[in-house]
């Protein structure tokens, strides 16, 4: 709910759009008006530079609230206000008409309206659903892109998501408005959203009072500072302490009470200490040291409504005593006394966790009914249990490859029909028998058989025309190569998530020849340019065609990002021809010093367009096929719808 | 306590490289070595392999190696020979304990020149080679043009299992250690885990109907840390480029496959251990589309069936029924609008007046888009 002071019919009041954004209402001096934002047919407001910040909202006719109202901002910040209401109901527009469900809901009226008494109850009716509705519903997915303050405290949350949404936002189109933007901007991390809205709704469960409360030592006094709703959780936590707050404190001061009462005894008991015997007595609040610590104990046990699982104390078999030996010592019960704090800890965690609602409180308290009963089975211990599974037929593969996999359709295939099958035999066994030297010579010559001849380094330079030998010195040269080439490759692509392997956005921009400042241009401008392709996806596979307008801004957004990554590449070129023209300054200087020449190639130096043409690739050729994929579907269409047009 | 009795007491860790497993899973499909025989014949191909196992054995004492032949209709082992019982198996030294004095075939002959366990290697392989020759008739060839790579890589995957297991019996770490400290006078060393990798030696194409199997040994091989190294000798198959990523191997197709030995030793050589230190020769731009199950078109956009994952290229199934599993699977909902691009009249008169009513909107509607009359 957001809300401002505006004057309505010269009334002073408060304009405020509810948080799923279905409903803007005006409350205030004399009668309040409600308008569905599904009804607002225009939107005006006073220009920045007006005196007055006031808007006008326009609702159609078939409302009930029709004609013009006009809200003038009051408040010392009238002209934030007015741009909060404005966005807000922009934001609300756009949602009622994409979802376009008829406009038929009835304006939410205020029981003093004019809408009727009939309407009224309606909307009372709606309402109650709705909230009802709700809890289901917090998550969905256009109750997450409505709501502007959700979006607002994720993006404080995450400083990353915010350079990322500002960046966007200051890049994109004039003509998307902010509206679409930001619905766009949401649509796409929805689960951030959900994310966000799920930790929002967690909150702290209460905690042990006793502990928190820390006495200060100013000026040689001590201090406890008590607040009133420490003072309420110590009540419920330890209904002992309110018993005797009750009893004592008509004699005595409520100060007084808890000046005593954290120096007392039973203070320390409650806190699990341990109670020296010279500790000082405390006549009025030592007579509750001996209360009964278990009273309350039942009501505070969980067991009650925990199904058991299995019960061990049904288990007679094992009982040791029953045997002459003496309980097991784990078993005997002590005196608290020697360490009071082990049990009121205890004590302490199951008061807590008494606050906490069950996550199945559905079960009914010890007793089972046979569902908890079926629940708790262990099935797979059962001697005949029934298999469960889902069982998975699958049918025999080949059937469908049947059609293409014979001998004569793939292409390897296909080559193969060029031997039948028994000369492909004798083929493979001729050769065989060139290695497979019979058992009567001992072992096999590979050195001459992998033919790979270190000497002759004249052999393939010699006779060009010679087919091409296994082992020849051509052969392993290229082998080389190609690892070569693979391994520099794969070293350059190493780092794909620089940060998440440590290494330095400086030294892979090293790598790469160009400066820091450049590759963190290229990481924003890729950044973006992401986050506009999803937008165009998003729409262009919406197949609405009221928002075909917007795919051809986006198109306009896509081919200026094109601009963005040229005009990093010329400043990534004129950085490395100024490197060049240093280098060629330097050398120049070295000869006129020592009248020698240094050789220098300007191709060695790496970096320049042609380093970010290769980086930015993928990302071109992704917007290429955006592009081109709606020129092809645009031009279809415009084909198609050419002669209906003409008629 | 080292004070004390000026014993030293201190567990010995190896510290030489960790045994290492070879597992060559070599594609023998006739079909593809007598297509190639021009470029390269298989004995060349053997030769070459036969001395890349020989420095594998020889780059470390402990190493091991196991050659699986992947043929047209079964697959078998070459190394070591499956015998049928051997009482006992006296463990981790080069692996060549399998054929000692077993009477299957014929033993080899001591060479003079040859350091033993290579030429154990060589003759087991070349042996069983041949015997695997010599059962293949043409109606095995007819049948199919390709090669059981399913099979064989489970094959292996077993081995390397075993193996594993053999190598290094569970034991919990600590007592061990500490019944280490009390045995002073035994030198205690804590074993160490094999680490085993697997080289397909591929020659085939047409592997896309055996997509179930290789996916699932591909898997099994992930969860087990085995790097699967692929050696694409001829015919490509989008399969084991996936295989050789999914596990972290290294994948190779060569330009020229003369220079075979070249490429084995330079990239396959490594083991596991020695490959965290060293950039892997595998070039990025994996093809990591899949082969659809209906026409066995590899497909950019497919649809998937939730309870089989069959991936199929046409949302428009037989009566709902996903072909492989057989149950209900309706890809109506997965596809998309097909896009509207041109602005109805109608609506977008309305949503002109709107647009431009609206503060912030200041752009006319349909400006950039041409609207044809």
């Amino acid at each position: 709910m957001s809300s401002a002071a505006a004057q309505y019919k010269k009334k002073n009041g408060t304009l405020s759009v509810s948080t799923d954004g279905k409903t803007v209402s005006w409350e205030g001096e004399g009668p309040g008006l409600g308008i569905a934002i599904a009804d607002i047919g225009n939107l005006q407001q006073t220009p920045a530079t007006a005196a007055k910040a006031s808007i006008k909202i326009v609702v159609v006719d078939t409302s009930a609230q029709a004609g013009n109202h006009t809200f003038t901002f009051t408040s010392a910040a009238a002209r934030d206000d007015q741009q909060m209401i404005r966005g807000l109901l922009q934001k609300g527009i756009e949602a009622a008409k994409a979802q376009e469900t008829p406009a038929v809901t009835p304006a939410v009226a205020t029981p003093s309206g004019d809408g009727g008494g009939a309407s009224g109850a309606i909307t009372m009716a709606k309402t109650v659903a709705a909230s009802a509705q709700q809890d289901e519903d917090m998550y969905a997915d256009a109750k997450l892109l409505s709501d502007l303050e959700l979006q607002m405290s994720l993006l404080n949350s995450s400083p990353a998501l915010r350079q990322r949404f500002d960046r966007a936002l200051g890049e994109k189109p004039a003509s998307v408005t902010m509206g679409q933007f930001s619905n766009q901007f949401w649509s796409t991390r929805l689960n951030l959203l959900r994310s966000h809205a799920a930790e929002k709704s967690q909150t702290t469960g209460s905690y042990n009072v006793l502990s928190v409360i820390k006495s200060k030592n100013v000026n040689g006094t001590l201090m406890l500072n008590l607040t009133k709703e420490q003072i309420e959780v110590v009540f419920r936590q330890h209904p002992i302490v309110k018993t005797a707050y009750n009893e004592t404190v008509p004699p005595l001061s409520e100060g007084e009470f808890w000046e005593r009462f954290f120096h007392s005894r039973l203070f320390k008991k409650l806190k699990g200490e341990r109670i020296p015997d010279d500790y000082i007595t405390d006549a009025r609040l030592d007579k509750y040291l001996k209360y009964d610590e278990n009273a309350d104990a039942a009501q505070q046990m969980l067991v009650g409504t925990i199904p058991l699982f299995i019960n061990i104390e049904g288990n007679e078999q094992n009982h040791s005593q029953q045997k002459g030996n003496r309980q097991d010592w784990t078993m005997v019960p002590s005196s608290n006394e020697k360490a009071p704090i082990l049990r009121v800890l205890n004590r302490m965690s199951e008061k807590l966790m008494k606050d906490v609602p069950l996550a199945d409180n559905h079960h009914a308290p010890a007793g089972q009914d046979e569902d908890t009963y079926k629940e708790l089975l262990l099935r797979d211990l059962q001697r005949a249990s029934d298999d469960n599974r889902v069982v998975l037929k699958v049918q025999d593969q080949s059937r469908f490859f049947s059609a293409g996999q014979s001998l004569q359709s793939s292409t390897s295939a296909a080559a193969y029909t060029k031997r039948t099958p028994s000369e492909v035999l004798s083929i493979l066994q001729q050769d065989f028998a060139s290695i497979n030297t019979n058992s009567r010579t001992p072992g096999t010559d590979l050195h001459s058989k992998i033919a790979v001849n270190d000497d002759s380094d004249s052999e393939d330079e010699s006779s060009v025309p010679k087919k091409s030998r296994v082992g020849s010195r051509a052969g392993r040269a290229a082998a080389t190569t190609q690892i070569i080439v693979a391994i520099e490759k794969r070293h350059l692509h190493e780092d794909e998530y620089p940060s998440a392997k440590g290494v330095l956005n400086s030294e892979q921009a090293a790598k790469l020849g160009i400066s820091e400042t450049i590759l963190d241009n290229l990481t924003m401008t890729h950044n973006t340019t992401v986050e506009f392709l999803h937008y165009f996806w998003d729409v262009y596979h919406s197949g609405n065609p009221e928002r075909a307008n917007e795919v051809a801004k986006l198109i306009e957004t896509l081919d200026r990002s094109l601009d963005r990554i040229s005009a990093v590449a010329h400043a990534a070129e004129a950085e490395r021809n100024a490197q060049i023209e240093e280098f060629q300054r330097r050398n120049e200087l070295y000869t006129q010093q020592t009248g020698k020449k240094r050789r220098f190639n300007p191709d060695a130096v790496k970096g320049g367009a042609s380093a970010v043409a290769q980086i930015m690739q993928p990302l071109k050729r992704a917007i290429d096929a955006a592009r081109s994929q709606y020129q092809s579907a645009l031009n279809e269409q415009l084909a198609q719808a050419a002669p209906s047009n003409g008629l | 306590m080292n004070n004390i009795d000026g014993s030293d007491r201190h567990l010995k860790t190896e510290e030489a490289p960790p045994p290492s497993l070879l597992t060559i899973v070599l594609d023998t499909n006739p079909h593809a070595w007598a297509h190639l025989s021009s470029t390269l014949s298989l004995s060349a191909a053997l030769a070459n392999i036969l001395i890349f196992i020989n420095a594998h054995l020889a780059s470390g004492n402990t190493n091991e190696v196991a050659v699986i032949a992947s043929h047209s209709h079964k697959t078998s082992y070459l190394y070591p020979t499956k015998t049928p019982s051997q009482p006992t198996r006296n463990g981790d030294t080069n692996g060549d304990v399998e054929m000692n004095g077993n009477g299957t075939g014929r033993s080899h002959q001591e060479s003079p020149n040859k350091y033993r366990p290579f030429a154990v290697v060589e003759s087991t392989i070349l042996q069983n080679f041949a015997k695997l020759l010599n059962e293949t008739n043409e109606s095995h060839l007819a049948a199919t043009p390709t090669t059981l790579i399913g099979g064989a890589l489970s094959l292996a995957l077993t081995y390397i299992s075993k193996s594993t297991l053999q190598h290094a019996p569970v034991t919990s770490g600590t007592e061990n250690s500490m019944a280490a400290l009390a045995d002073a006078e035994n030198v205690h060393v804590d074993r160490v885990a094999l680490t085993s990798r697997i080289l397909i030696v591929s020659v085939s194409g047409d592997l896309a109907n055996q997509y179930i199997p290789v996916m699932n040994s591909i898997f099994a091989a992930q969860r087990k840390k085995i790097p699967i190294d692929i050696l694409k000798l001829a015919g490509d198959t989008v399969l084991l480029q996936q295989a050789s990523d999914a596990t972290g191997g290294v994948y190779m197709k060569p330009e020229r496959p003369e220079g075979l030995l070249q490429y084995l030793m330079m990239a396959f050589l490594p083991d596991a251990t020695a490959r965290a230190s060293l950039v892997i020769p595998s070039a990025g731009g994996v093809d990591f589309r899949a082969a659809c199950f209906c026409h066995r078109k590899v497909v950019d956009v497919g649809f998937v069936c939730s309870v089989c994952l069959s991936i199929f290229c046409e949302p428009n199934l037989p009566d709902n029924l996903c072909l492989t599993c057989g149950s209900y699977l309706s890809l109506r909902a997965a596809l998309t609008n097909p896009p509207a691009l041109i602005p109805k009249k109608k609506k977008k008169k309305r949503k002109a007046g709107t647009d431009t009513a609206t503060p912030g909107g200041s752009t006319p509607a349909g400006s950039s888009t041409p609207v044809h009359p």
